[in-house]
């Protein structure tokens, strides 16, 4: 929100600068209409920068001189040298309060009415103004220390140490000035330039034996140039707060036209992407946030027949996940009918009454995606105007993102962007056909496979290659086929198969002679003699200098003619669907256990992954613990020493918690929720098959139990508050307390005061020998009392022998536990 | 008569003349990376710097067919509506003035290269044929375009 702020104020006072010379002239000639435009279009901006940038006074200052300056075009009122210089005296304001924003004056408020009043008079006392429906609290200074929520970083946080006149020094706007986006450009290429230069140096003095010496001034300038670029490319990113700036506007309009009600939270405006980008996103953006509010939120009375708030509650978060930015929309509507969407397909011929009774509901949710397929009972003015969903997908995917949605009736629904980073970077894989090297973009590579892997079957009927893949049954093609190029005769080893999400359908499977590398590619656009092939996106000339190719995976299933949009796809996989039909399974984390075996363990018990130095592991006796954030965890798998750094998988089980260790995490796997042949004790729940190979799943409730049995599972919860109410007894301070505070258990010491129906009342009292068994006032709280003798007395038969650890600690959770 | 720059080359032994102004340099390509799937006057991709150029073969444009050999590097480089292109000429004979309005073309050209020569240059007393790069590079079937 600063940014934008910043670049408001940039540009409100530079069209004041510009309009400064036509003040004199509008002056001079009241009536041109062309000058009156142009400040009436400067007020215009004014107001609506405000309506987002919640600048309350700018809004009625901007507002107030729009209407007379509406009134003047209407000829409704002349433009006498009074309003002329009323006129003036609010731009000479408004251009006051912008400079003030950016520093320390302020105006007192007051005098704009004045303005204001000028304004009107000089309309003879004709009402014009009226004052905006909602009240603000519009002083500048609360503008400025108030921002919205999340937007304060760097500010509020400065010490405060001089005062709030200093502190607002403080807050002056950053120096900024703007640039044109083609000189970024040039620069962006002249570091690319620079990098290829440095390639190619490196190249030679790797050719030759260099001194090292120079090798390293070499690499010193080599990470210069390295650091140069990323400080480059960061000039073209941008907030997301950009993004956003438009729509809480947009709700607050459309909620009124709408007669609905919805909050709006806006979320990861501080994630940053590529300006262009966001420039891409804002129309998708926009469309999908109007759907949730038009055809997602029902009506307050709606709502509350269905037990829901009256005001509907839209979540916009942007996130930054690897490469990709992932905007999600969701709100908490009534969710997509899809009987609704179903029928219109079959209505616009889309799909068959049969093919509806077998497509799944993703694919009923998919249907959203068609053109002219709009669930809207009627099209409203706020969405539904033919430009559909159809429009949203083509715009992400041009742009190399997916669309995803996911709806529940009654409940709301969420969709899901997900865009690259920037425009121009993508990570891609370099596969080779022949002496031929193409790029295709990591996204749309679902999976790598050798061809002679036991997981893949192909087979030719009549022509069409199909492999089988754990029983999906993909379109085949070679690369080399598609592209008409010489197959390499001696490629030494097994081709290699890419299973390729294409934008424009169902997954296919492409073969090459191998994938070489993985790299993050700047794409330029090709020319347009070399897109008129169909089945390039663009071109990337990697570090080593060659120029390279991009695949278009949509473009290839169409020169390769694949039927592959999802109509088709309905129609051509009816008879196998039951083959097809995946049975329910789950995730599973591969790792390496640190003797080397590779093991599964269900995803979901599993909270972090963390890598454990070896001196975070302390061995205890037979069991042993890690050390994470200054407290110990159980640990399995810890009595071999580590040479090197481990990993544990942090295990999680409602209040329980232990550390598994192992060498190093594999990947994440679907595999069967049961297990193919079940194994009974140990740690092992049985065998799980995992594509070609057959790994062991470990049973969670085993691990959990075997560090139960070690006596070393760890309360996650709530420590254990003890009272220990004779704070003068010297073992007592001196020797239990210090080994109950060691023990992770809170201490205090006093009078018992409390009853056990307290929120923070004592869980357990310790008592010593001196003391009778039971205190007059203990209440409901349990009471450990102990014993100097090793032997129990037959005075005070349930007393524990203060030297016997292990049994205080028992008793103590036993008495907690009463409570509990 | 006003002058301007032309730059006079040759391709497939007919000499030429470009605007100057539509020509950003005249290099000798590194490896020009071939393209599949495209016609055969697109010989491929080249780096120079950093910036990669669709290369044209014009005497293969022109004729449809055959075109300069592998070995051929001598390419003027130009931006035409934001791609850059280097264009295979077998020769580049000089820069130099010449006057600006082109000199309609006398007697019956070859039927290939009637669609892309405009008018007659002269140089010295020879004729140059007057071609726009543009022309080149548009995609086959656009425009007036029939190769």
């Amino acid at each position: 929100m600063d940014e934008i702020l910043g670049e408001f104020i940039a540009e409100t006072l530079e069209t004041l600068e510009t309009l400064s010379s036509e003040v004199v002239a509008w002056e001079a000639d009241p009536t041109d209409q062309s000058r009156l435009a142009a400040f009436f279009r400067f007020f215009h901006t004014v107001k609506g920068s405000c309506g987002f940038l919640n600048l309350p006074r700018f809004e009625r200052l901007a507002h107030a001189a729009e209407d007379v300056l509406a009134a003047v075009r209407r000829g409704e009122r002349g433009a006498d040298p009074a309003t002329v210089s009323a006129v003036l005296a609010v731009m000479d304001r408004i251009g006051a309060l912008a400079r003030g924003l950016g520093g320390d004056e302020t105006i007192p408020e007051s005098d704009d009415d004045a303005l204001l009043d000028a304004l009107l008079a000089s309309a003879g006392g004709f009402e014009i103004f009226e004052p905006l429906p909602e009240a603000h609290d519009d002083t500048p200074a609360s503008i400025i220390a108030d921002p919205p929520a999340g937007e304060a970083e760097g500010h509020g946080s400065e010490p405060d140490a001089a005062g709030p006149a200093h502190a607002k020094a403080g807050e002056r706007a950053p120096r900024t000035i703007r640039l044109p986006l083609a000189l970024i450009d040039q620069l962006m290429s002249g570091i690319s330039d620079m990098v290829l230069a440095r390639n190619d140096l490196a190249r030679r003095m790797r050719e030759r034996a260099i001194d090292p010496d120079l090798e390293s001034s070499f690499e010193r300038l080599s990470a210069n140039v390295a650091d140069l670029r990323d400080m480059i490319s960061k000039t073209r990113m941008q907030r997301v707060d950009r993004l956003y700036a438009a729509i809480p506007r947009m709700v607050r309009d459309l909620t009124r036209e709408l007669g609905k009600k919805a909050t709006l939270d806006l979320d990861g405006g501080e994630v940053e992407m590529d300006r262009e980008m966001i420039e891409m996103v804002v129309d998708p953006l926009t469309h999908i946030v109007r759907n949730a509010l038009d055809h997602g939120i029902e009506t307050p009375a709606e709502r509350r027949a269905a037990g829901k708030a009256e005001a509907g509650a839209l979540h916009v978060v942007a996130r930054q996940s690897g490469n990709q930015i992932v905007i999600e929309v969701r709100d908490d509507g009534r969710g997509i009918d899809r009987a609704a969407l179903v029928e219109k397909a079959i209505g616009a011929g889309l799909l068959t009454a049969a093919d509806a009774a077998r497509i799944g509901d993703a694919e009923k949710l998919n249907l959203i995606f068609h053109a002219g397929l709009s669930t809207a009972a009627e099209v409203t003015s706020i969405s539904g105007r033919g430009v559909g969903m159809d429009v949203v997908r083509a715009n992400i995917e041009q742009i190399g993102g997916v669309i995803a949605i996911a709806s529940v009736p009654g409940r709301g629904t969420t969709i899901t962007m997900r865009v690259p980073l920037t425009l121009t970077i993508i990570p891609g894989l370099i596969v080779r056909s022949g002496q031929h090297f193409f790029a295709m973009p990591r996204n749309n590579v679902v999976e790598l496979l050798h061809q002679t892997s036991g997981m893949v079957a192909i087979e030719e009927v009549g022509g069409a290659r199909i492999a089988t893949i754990r029983g999906q049954r993909h379109a085949f093609i070679d690369l080399e086929d598609v592209l008409k190029l010489g197959r390499a005769k001696n490629a030494s080893g097994p081709r290699t198969l890419m299973v390729i999400r294409s934008p424009a359908g169902q997954p296919y499977v492409l073969g090459v002679q191998a994938v070489e590398s993985n790299e993050e590619l700047v794409i330029r656009p090709a020319s347009p003699s070399v897109t008129a092939a169909g089945v390039f996106a663009g071109m990337t000339l990697p570090d080593n200098g060659q120029p390279m190719l991009l695949l278009d995976a949509a473009g290839l299933a169409h020169v390769a003619r694949l039927a592959l949009r999802e109509t088709d796809a309905w129609h051509r996989t009816a008879a196998p669907e039951a083959e097809v039909q995946a049975e329910p399974t789950m995730q599973a984390l591969m790792f390496r256990e640190r003797d080397g075996t590779r093991r599964l363990i269900p995803l979901a018990v599993v909270d972090r992954v963390e890598d454990i130095a070896a001196e975070q592991i302390a061995p205890c006796g037979t069991a042993a613990f890690v050390r994470i954030e200054e407290r110990l965890v159980p640990a399995l798998n810890a009595a071999e020493r580590a040479d090197s750094g481990l990993k544990s998988l942090r295990l999680y089980a409602g209040d329980e918690q232990l550390c598994y260790l192992i060498a190093d995490v594999i990947d994440i796997v679907d595999v069967p929720l049961t297990v193919d042949a079940g194994l009974a004790g140990g740690r092992l729940a049985g065998l799980v098959m995992v594509g070609e190979g057959q790994f062991e799943m470990l049973d969670p409730f085993a691990l959990f139990a075997e560090a139960r049995a070690q006596g070393t599972i760890a309360r996650a919860g709530q420590p254990i508050r003890c009272l220990i109410p004779d704070e003068d007894d010297a073992w007592m301070r001196n020797i239990l307390a210090p080994l109950l505070v060691q023990a992770g258990h809170e201490v205090r010491f006093g009078p018992v005061t409390e009853v056990a129906t307290e929120a923070d009342a004592a869980h357990v009292i310790l008592r010593g020998k001196a003391h009778d068994a039971e205190g007059p006032d203990a209440g409901e709280i349990p009471v450990v009392t102990l014993r100097e003798d090793a032997v129990p007395t037959a005075a005070a038969p349930d007393t524990v022998y203060r030297y016997d650890r292990a049994q205080i600690f028992a008793a103590i959770a036993q008495a907690a536990r009463r409570v509990a | 008569m006003t002058e301007s720059l032309f730059l006079f080359a040759s391709i497939a032994d007919v000499p030429v003349a470009v605007r100057a102004a539509e020509v950003e340099a005249v290099v000798r390509l590194g490896d020009i990376v071939p393209i599949p799937l495209v016609q055969a006057h697109v010989r491929g991709l080249a780096a120079l710097r950093s910036r990669v150029l669709t290369v044209i073969d014009m005497e293969a444009r022109i004729f449809g067919k055959g075109g300069l050999d592998e070995s051929a590097s001598l390419a003027i480089v130009a931006d035409i509506a934001a791609h850059s292109y280097g264009f295979l000429v077998d020769a580049v004979s000089d820069i130099c003035l010449a006057p600006e309005e082109a000199q309609p073309v006398h007697g019956r050209i070859d039927p290939a290269w009637a669609p892309y020569v405009s008018g007659v240059v002269q140089r010295e007393g020879r004729s140059h044929l007057l071609v726009t790069l543009a022309d080149f590079a548009a995609p086959p079937g656009a425009g007036a375009l029939a190769a």
